[in-house]
């Protein structure tokens, strides 16, 4: 009777293992043959859009295009360390293929097949095009090598095991390319796909639930900010509803808002980095912008106590 | 009786103390209004051509904000622990852990104040000034000033 319950028990493990192996397992994209040449003037905007300096940048020095990674990333999970993206042979991304990158990028996965954690913003930079991911990867190929690596992420268990990102990718994220709303305009269609991917606004402007997925029904409604110290705000029509098209294209270029302030905290790299895009994309970003319908997103906590 | 003496005193006393750091973080925030109430009421509306050019007032604003800079360090020398009652933004922590270097972004503040101080002629004269003396805001803004809703 022992025997067979214990038998039991291990072909019941062992399915649920293979299930959960299953589930978990990295879906790579097949690269499609590239149509033209990397385009790089294109790629140098996406890199600006898409904030990569931000994060990526090595902190304390003033040269935003050395990628050296380093930047400690907090989280409600753990402590997350920025990895080296400069084209360094050995410490970074110099001997990666284009599928390599492309993988990494759209569906966070390193190029020995593992996941990435979220904390890198693939759940939106899914949405780009391939093309572009292409251009991104041969403008970063023109930066200053820097060498030395960045140590491991400090996350307790069951956090720190990467399998378990199969899961959440899973439950939270998308796959679905980008589509053009053929109904708006093809600024509005510009400035849905600059927000949405590479410039993954959502990805600081939206609560999460519990597991660190977005929470749909409040896409860019604001949140308590995920590293930790104060909130980021609603960015819908029910915050900034005040402010015009116009506003919101000063701001991204400035930071100066309409009420008399200037951005501050986690918000002026994302102003550095939009400053270098044409006046044109950031027109674009800010009439899809001033598209999104009000949503009421969580209310921020009354005071804070204690310092 | 004596007991409810000794609890009243604690709690006058206890109050009092809470009181006095709300009036510190209180005191924090109107230095740093203040300073706005110049750099962005006057100095960014003028620099965008939301109020006519005044050569007057940018003196004055200019004036008014490098008196207000020099008392950052001492205003902000204790940590309230608090912030101010249904306050936009707030200090981060961060200010009373690296005090030393919350103090050192003070100086480059105060040297673009001094370079452009008199000098501002026209609305581009005062749109270089204006974003000169932001850009040292912010770099200490970056770290140190926490957004709250």
């Amino acid at each position: 009777m022992l025997r067979r319950t214990l038998l039991a028990a291990l072909i019941a493990a062992a399915a649920a293992f293979a299930l959960y192996w299953w589930l978990t397992a990295p879906a790579v994209l097949a690269l499609p043959a590239p149509t033209r040449n990397p385009d790089l003037a294109n790629g140098q905007e996406l890199f600006n859009a898409g904030g990569c300096s931000s994060c990526h940048a090595t902190p304390n020095q003033p040269d935003r295009l050395r990628l050296g990674g380093g930047l400690a990333l907090g989280s409600p999970f753990g402590t997350f360390y920025v990895p080296n993206i400069s084209p360094d042979p050995a410490d970074g991304i110099g001997r990666w293929s284009e599928a390599d990158f492309v993988n990494a990028v759209m569906r966070g996965i390193s190029p020995a097949g593992t996941h990435y954690f979220p904390a890198f913003p693939y759940t939106s930079y899914r949405l780009a095009s391939v093309d572009d991911v292409r251009d991104l990867f041969a403008y970063l190929k023109t930066l200053p090598p820097v060498s030395g690596t960045v140590g491991d992420h400090a996350l307790p268990f069951p956090f720190n095991i990467r399998r378990n990102v199969g899961i959440w990718k899973l439950l939270f994220m998308d796959t679905a390319p980008f589509v053009a709303d053929a109904t708006r305009s093809p600024q509005w269609n510009r400035g849905a796909y600059l927000v949405n991917a590479f410039g993954h606004c959502a990805e600081c402007h939206s609560p999460r639930n519990a597991l660190g997925g977005i929470i749909a029904g409040q896409r860019f409604a604001g949140g308590p900010n995920p590293e930790g110290e104060g909130w980021v705000p609603n960015i819908t029509q029910q915050g900034i509803g005040s402010w015009s098209e116009k506003d919101i294209a000063d701001f991204l270029e400035t930071g100066d808002m309409p009420e008399g302030d200037s951005a501050s905290g986690a918000m002026r790299p994302v102003i550095k980095n939009l400053a270098q895009l044409t006046a044109e994309d950031r027109a674009a970003m800010a009439a899809y912008l001033k598209s999104l319908p009000p949503v009421q997103g969580p209310t921020p906590p009354k005071r804070k106590e204690g310092g | 009786m004596k007991r409810t003496m000794i609890v009243a005193g604690v709690l006058v006393l206890g109050a009092g103390a809470v009181m006095a750091q709300q009036e510190i973080a209180v005191q924090q925030d109107n230095l740093m209004k203040s300073i706005a109430k110049n750099q962005y009421g006057v100095l960014q509306k003028m620099s965008k051509g939301d109020i006519p050019f005044d050569k007057k007032a940018v003196d004055q604003a200019i004036a008014a904000i490098e008196a207000d800079v020099a008392k950052i360090a001492k205003t902000f020398e204790i940590n309230p622990k608090q912030d101010v009652v249904n306050a936009t933004y707030g200090s981060s922590p961060k200010v009373w852990q690296n005090k030393a270097d919350f103090d050192a972004k003070i100086p480059p503040v105060q040297k673009a104040i001094t370079d452009v101080k008199g000098k501002i002629t026209d609305v581009a004269g005062l749109k270089a000034a204006y974003t000169t003396i932001n850009d040292r805001c912010n770099d200490c803004h970056e770290t140190y000033r926490v957004k709250l809703k």
